[in-house]
């Protein structure tokens, strides 16, 4: 995937994360790709995280169903983008 | 005073009454399997704990299984039982939630969705005219219900109380706890090192108990004691040590001066999820410490979760136990965790046990832990204390469609309405956004109000115990899942809004902002919720020396309200809102009290006006002690509620002002619970403003407010000063 597609996944996802979760006092800007997602500054916890699986699979039709998987997954907003790049059904070209 | 099980009934995936469940739990059967009852978009279904014959289908599946339970439980007892205790997280939900799914929108044919309709169709089945509750703590409701039953016979306000919990399958627990990711597609497998979840199920099981000073011929078991505990951590999971499990259990053998070497066998929690299972058993290495553990198992390997019916089954399957000597297998484990130190019988045992602990944890870190003994057991005899059940009133709010307290009184005094939903920056002044990110309307509304009665109570001192009161619980999360679930096929859910629907929710973040880790009980019934709640209150705050905070609350919900709550649904204005009041339980006969006074479940009998008459010390003292009456009359049942209200002012010979409060707040479950805050600040006053007393204000003369509800119930609270 090029640099500018990943950046795009990873705004896209920024968007749906604040959304889902609402977190009304984020800003898409103010989430680092590549710091902790879960238990750092954002306060997401477990239940977020379950939330989160939910709108994966929604949105992008990939199941993070057991708890080392999703630990990978959602160590970083990177973590994640990568994984749904390399996973989901249609990948784009 | 001792309190005995005299009888029980008990339906559940492994066999429909006692009999039967004793004989499948001799050989170990298993009543899991893959869900049958609706289409399931979990492929393959999930293995499930449902019980295979047919139920009329006129009620919902929680009130046929509680019924056939109960029915069970009463046989061969003429007389009514004087009171039910009954423990449900779904209520009329398995009926409802299809009503839903194909936008019925008939608002009779949601009348049996109330969480409280399961205990009043036993009461009309049964003829029970006394107090009907209704506990919902999630997976813990059955045995805190027994533990209310145990101490409202202690009271000396019953002699005999059937209680229980009951629990019915339906889309949203199985959906709801498959979101959180705690089923295990191969089938609950308690305490097993593969484990992967729980098994969700339904069932009911009924106790009938009793207080005598002998153990009654036919006596099945003795209650020792019940403890109740709040972890104060999180919304969904248990504390990671099984702190508040452990101090739940301390409690039992403490309330029945016991030690953890007198418990013969461990009747567990055990649901299969791994961090249930782990906390327990963590919990349990904390109590027996050095000590080896008794016998232990769990059945819900065999029988599912059955949720609110869960601690009353697992109470139910104690008695068992010590009846016939049987100790249950762990059905489902087949390689123990060796990390949970903790080896779950594998196989049924037959040995004679005198003393069983039994636990139930749920949602909202509630936990529950009751220990029975074999009724020639000797232990120490309870004398019944005619306790005082008022409270010292030490801090109080309301939230009206006006606003906070003193946007309400200012509105009162004004003369202007304050009926509407109460206003979401009223609802938000003193809580955090973000912390508050995953609230809905309900639980927001409770948290704003217990800060609030804290705050203004000027006490450093936090509270200890929390019991809430809703009609309806958390309709917009209740809403949101089932909506979200059929608009994609039932194959998405939030998580978040499963957690939120269960009705004690907004109770576990009270608990959690507080750290309130006593008794934490959320009691449920339309219009009656705030009078159960702080009935309840007087039943169990004085265990511990701390403050008590009782808050009750609805929200008005566009879609479900006008479907659920048949006075709102032809009130001119929509509107919600709710109390807290911080408490502390008091002897003292000065200061700014509260008292639940009466609670009956007979409106239509004139010995209830004449017992009503009684518990308010007679006409000439009514006189003497109140100012006003506040009167509660729902709009759906106005007629009846007018002439009661009639009969009484007749009874009384009341010449004070009486209000029709619900003219004033506007239609909602909770009204009853603004009107008692408003009550406080008027006695804290000594007038009733304009707004309350058509444009005049009034003296109440130095007296107190008696708070009146009418209609399907008659309950009496007092506000004196």
């Amino acid at each position: 995937m090029m640099e500018g597609e990943m950046d795009k996944l990873i705004n896209e996802l920024k968007v749906k994360i604040i959304d889902t979760l609402n977190l009304t006092s984020v800003e898409p800007a103010g989430i680092d790709a590549e710091a902790l997602l879960v238990g750092g500054e954002l306060g997401l916890d477990s239940i977020d995280v379950l939330e989160l699986v939910m709108m994966i699979e929604k949105d992008y039709g990939l199941r993070i169903d057991n708890k080392e998987l999703g630990i990978r997954v959602f160590a970083s907003l990177k973590a994640l983008a990568e994984y749904i790049h390399q996973n989901r059904p249609e990948t784009q070209p | 005073m001792r309190i005995f099980v005299t009888s029980l009934g008990i339906i559940s995936p492994i066999g429909e009454n006692a009999s039967q469940t004793l004989a499948a739990l001799e050989t170990s059967a298993c009543g899991l399997a893959p869900l049958s009852l609706f289409a399931s978009s979990v492929d393959p279904p999930l293995p499930s704990g449902e019980i295979r014959s047919h139920l009329p289908g006129d009620v919902p599946r929680t009130h046929s299984l509680a019924l056939i339970a109960a029915r069970e439980a009463m046989a061969g007892i003429v007389a009514p039982p004087d009171a039910i205790v009954l423990g449900v997280t779904t209520g009329g939900m398995p009926a409802s939630e299809l009503l839903l799914k194909n936008n019925d929108p008939d608002p009779e044919k949601f009348r049996y969705h109330g969480t409280g309709t399961v205990a009043h169709y036993l009461a009309d089945a049964l003829g029970c005219h006394g107090p009907v509750l209704t506990v919902s703590t999630a997976c813990s409701s059955g045995m805190v219900a027994l533990k209310i039953a145990v101490e409202l016979l202690k009271s000396g306000k019953a002699r005999r109380v059937l209680a229980g919990g009951a629990d019915g399958l339906c889309r949203l627990t199985y959906y709801g706890f498959n979101s959180l990711q705690l089923v295990d597609p191969a089938g609950a497998r308690p305490f097993d090192k593969d484990r992967r979840g729980m098994s969700v199920g339904e069932g009911a099981a009924m106790l009938v108990l009793e207080a005598t000073a002998y153990p009654p011929a036919g006596a099945l078991a003795e209650v020792l004691a019940v403890g109740l505990t709040c972890d104060a951590y999180h919304p969904a999971a248990p504390h990671p040590d099984g702190a508040g499990a452990e101090h739940a259990m301390r409690k039992a053998l403490a309330g029945a001066g016991c030690a953890a070497a007198d418990i013969d066998y461990i009747n567990l929690h055990g649901t299969g999820t791994p961090d249930n299972d782990r906390a327990e058993a963590r919990a349990l290495q904390a109590l027996f410490s050095t000590l080896p553990l008794p016998a232990a198992s769990s059945v819900k390997g065999a029988l599912g979760h059955t949720l609110g019916a869960a601690g009353a089954i697992n109470a139910a399957v104690s008695v068992l136990c010590i009846v016939h000597g049987l100790l249950p297998a762990n059905t489902g484990c087949r390689v123990p965790d060796p990390g949970l130190q903790l080896l779950p019988l594998s196989s049924p045992r037959r040995e004679p046990v005198s003393t069983v602990l039994s636990n139930a944890f749920g949602f909202g870190g509630n936990n529950a832990s009751i220990l029975l003994g074999k009724p020639a057991a000797t232990a120490a005899p309870v004398q019944i204390k005619n306790r005082s059940t008022a409270f010292a009133v030490l801090g109080s709010s309301c939230l009206t469609g006006a606003g906070d307290c003193a946007q309400t009184l200012a509105a009162l005094r004004d003369g202007a309405g304050i009926s509407g939903m109460a206003p979401a920056k009223a609802i938000m002044a003193g809580l955090n956004e973000s912390a508050v990110r995953r609230l809905k309307r309900l639980p927001r509304m409770a948290l704003s109000l217990a800060i609030a009665a804290h705050s203004n109570s000027g006490s450093a001192e936090t509270p200890d115990s929390v019991f809430f009161g809703t009609g309806w619980g958390g309709l917009s999360e209740t809403h949101d899942f089932l909506s979200r679930l059929f608009s994609t096929e039932e194959r998405f859910t939030s998580p978040t809004d499963f957690i939120g629907s269960v009705h004690n929710a907004p109770a576990g973040q009270v608990a959690m902002h507080f750290q309130a880790k006593g008794a934490n009980i959320t009691l449920t019934d339309g219009d009656y919720a705030f009078e159960q709640a702080l009935f309840s209150a007087g039943l169990i705050a004085h265990e511990t020396p701390g403050t008590v905070m009782v808050i009750a609350a609805d929200e008005y919900h566009e879609k479900l309200t006008p479907l659920f709550d048949a006075s709102a649904a032809g009130a001119p204005t929509f509107s919600d809102g709710g109390c807290g009041l911080l408490l502390q339980p008091t002897d003292a006969a000065m200061g700014l009290r509260i008292a639940p006074l009466f609670l009956s479940n007979d409106p239509d009998s004139d010995l209830t006006m004449h017992s009503l008459m009684l518990a308010l010390g007679g006409a000439e003292a009514i006189g003497k002690k109140y100012g006003a009456v506040f009167a509660g009359i729902p709009a759906a049942s106005r007629d009846k509620g007018r002439q009661q209200l009639a009969l009484f002012i007749k009874a009384a010979g009341c010449d004070c002002p009486v209000i029709d409060y619900r003219k004033v707040t506007g239609e909602f479950a909770s009204a009853s619970a603004v009107a008692a805050a408003l009550a406080v600040d008027c006695v804290r006053r000594g007038e009733l403003p304009a707004g309350l007393n058509q444009a005049v204000p009034a003296s109440l003369h130095s007296r107190g407010i008696l708070l009146l509800g009418l209609g399907r119930c008659i309950t009496a609270v007092e506000i004196s000063g």
